[in-house]
């Protein structure tokens, strides 16, 4: 049996680290205000299909629900998740590296981060962090963001021509589709 | 409502096969959980005793026979979807405190297109007994039916993303899974259309076209 963080070539990572008094608004703000200057960071990393960051303040208690005790996280919290292509390693070095400019106000606000929030440290820092997957739930996950996308487009271009080539007789369907459609890869 | 006909009945209300520049139906849900078509849920629920030796069991079997997610592979606009079992966080240094919980935290979420509402209703009505293997060891869980005090549940349980993300933001589950098909079966056509003479090659395209009318 695998690694329960793996299902086909996805990776199933999450980081959860304490957030340091005081910084919980400030990370919130940033990381709400992550899209207001062009696309989201997480772009740059081009082997996640979705990636979430939350903020979780505590857990929640009702006391209908009979539980003996309460239960309170003793910081706030900052969970990373990530489903990605491939190897955690590899991954992690290319986070480290491509979002240095935003991993300094990430985690550099959570508890325990390397000053330097960046390279061999960050990863060492998320690493340590991690939370085990107990079950990963994949529709396609023997794509990659890259064959996504492409079949993606393949599905556009097809659509397309079907409409565009209805009534073209037999010679001339097989010569478009030759020009539009392509030959095999 | 059958199974069959339950999952027929989400296909009718989530699936939706066009391009569009947002999110269908929203409903439910805060704008900061979505990403074009694409809506982020994340809950975490405490668990009872029970569930610290059950839950374990249940993961272990759910990955050693995958085809117990068949159901869930049913409901085609789960793009991706987790769940872990936290006992204990890693220690990272004062002021954060060293330990275990008192109890064990389930965390929960996925990735999926559609309505919040929608998503949350055929959670319940297709996945009934899956949904009670794995919330039912949670403190406060209300059974997966009647829907209301299980939305009630999720919403209180339930944490707002603060930055979400996804590479293909207007493509759903099933149009992903479609065109993944149509690709496939597209290389083949690509491959005739350079040996077959024309008459051939058109009796192929339509042959290609009636067997992927639904992925197109």
């Amino acid at each position: 049996m695998g690694s329960p963080n793996v299902a086909g070539q996805a990776y199933a990572f999450m980081a959860m680290t304490p957030i340091k008094p005081g910084e919980e608004c400030p990370l919130a703000e940033y990381l709400r205000g992550l899209r207001a200057h062009g696309p989201s960071p997480l772009a740059r990393l081009a082997r996640t299909h979705i990636g979430r960051f939350v903020i979780v303040p505590d857990f929640h208690n009702d006391p209908t629900w009979k539980q003996r005790r309460e239960e309170h996280l003793d910081l706030n919290y900052l969970i990373f998740t990530s489903n990605f292509d491939g190897a955690l390693d590899s991954y992690l070095d290319e986070l480290c590296e491509r979002l240095a400019p935003e991993a300094s106000e990430i985690w550099g606000r959570c508890v325990g981060c390397p000053e330097s929030a960046r390279g061999a440290a960050l990863k060492a820092y998320l690493k340590h962090n991690q939370i085990k997957t107990g079950i990963f739930f994949t529709a396609y996950g023997h794509a990659t963001v890259g064959e996504v996308k492409q079949a993606l487009r393949e599905r556009e271009g097809m659509i397309a021509f079907a409409v565009a080539s209805q009534g073209l007789e037999p010679e001339a369907l097989q010569k478009a589709f030759l020009a539009e459609i392509g030959i095999a890869r | 409502m059958t199974r069959s006909e339950g999952v027929a009945y989400v296909h009718r209300i989530v699936s939706v096969q066009t391009t569009s520049s947002g999110p269908i139906t929203a409903t439910g849900t805060h704008p900061r959980n979505n990403d074009g078509q694409v809506i982020a849920i994340t809950v975490f629920s405490t668990i009872k005793l029970q569930g610290r030796v059950f839950l374990p069991v249940l993961f272990a079997v759910t990955r050693r026979f995958p085809k117990l997610t068949g159901t869930l592979r049913q409901l085609s606009f789960i793009h991706f979807a987790r769940w872990c079992v936290i006992g204990k966080l890693p220690y990272n240094g004062p002021p954060q405190k060293k330990g275990r919980f008192r109890y064990p935290h389930m965390y929960f979420e996925s990735n999926f297109n559609g309505g919040w509402e929608e998503y949350i209703d055929a959670f319940s009505h297709i996945l009934t007994s899956g949904m009670t293997a794995f919330w039912g060891s949670s403190y406060g869980f209300p059974k997966p039916l009647p829907t209301a005090p299980f939305k009630r549940y999720i919403q209180a349980n339930e944490t707002e993303t603060d930055h979400y993300y996804c590479a293909y933001p207007d493509a759903t589950s099933t149009m992903i899974q479609r065109a993944l098909e149509l690709d496939e079966r597209l290389a083949a056509l690509k491959r005739d259309a350079e040996r077959l003479d024309p008459d051939a090659f058109a009796a192929a395209y339509r042959a290609f076209l009636t067997d992927m009318q639904k992925a197109l």
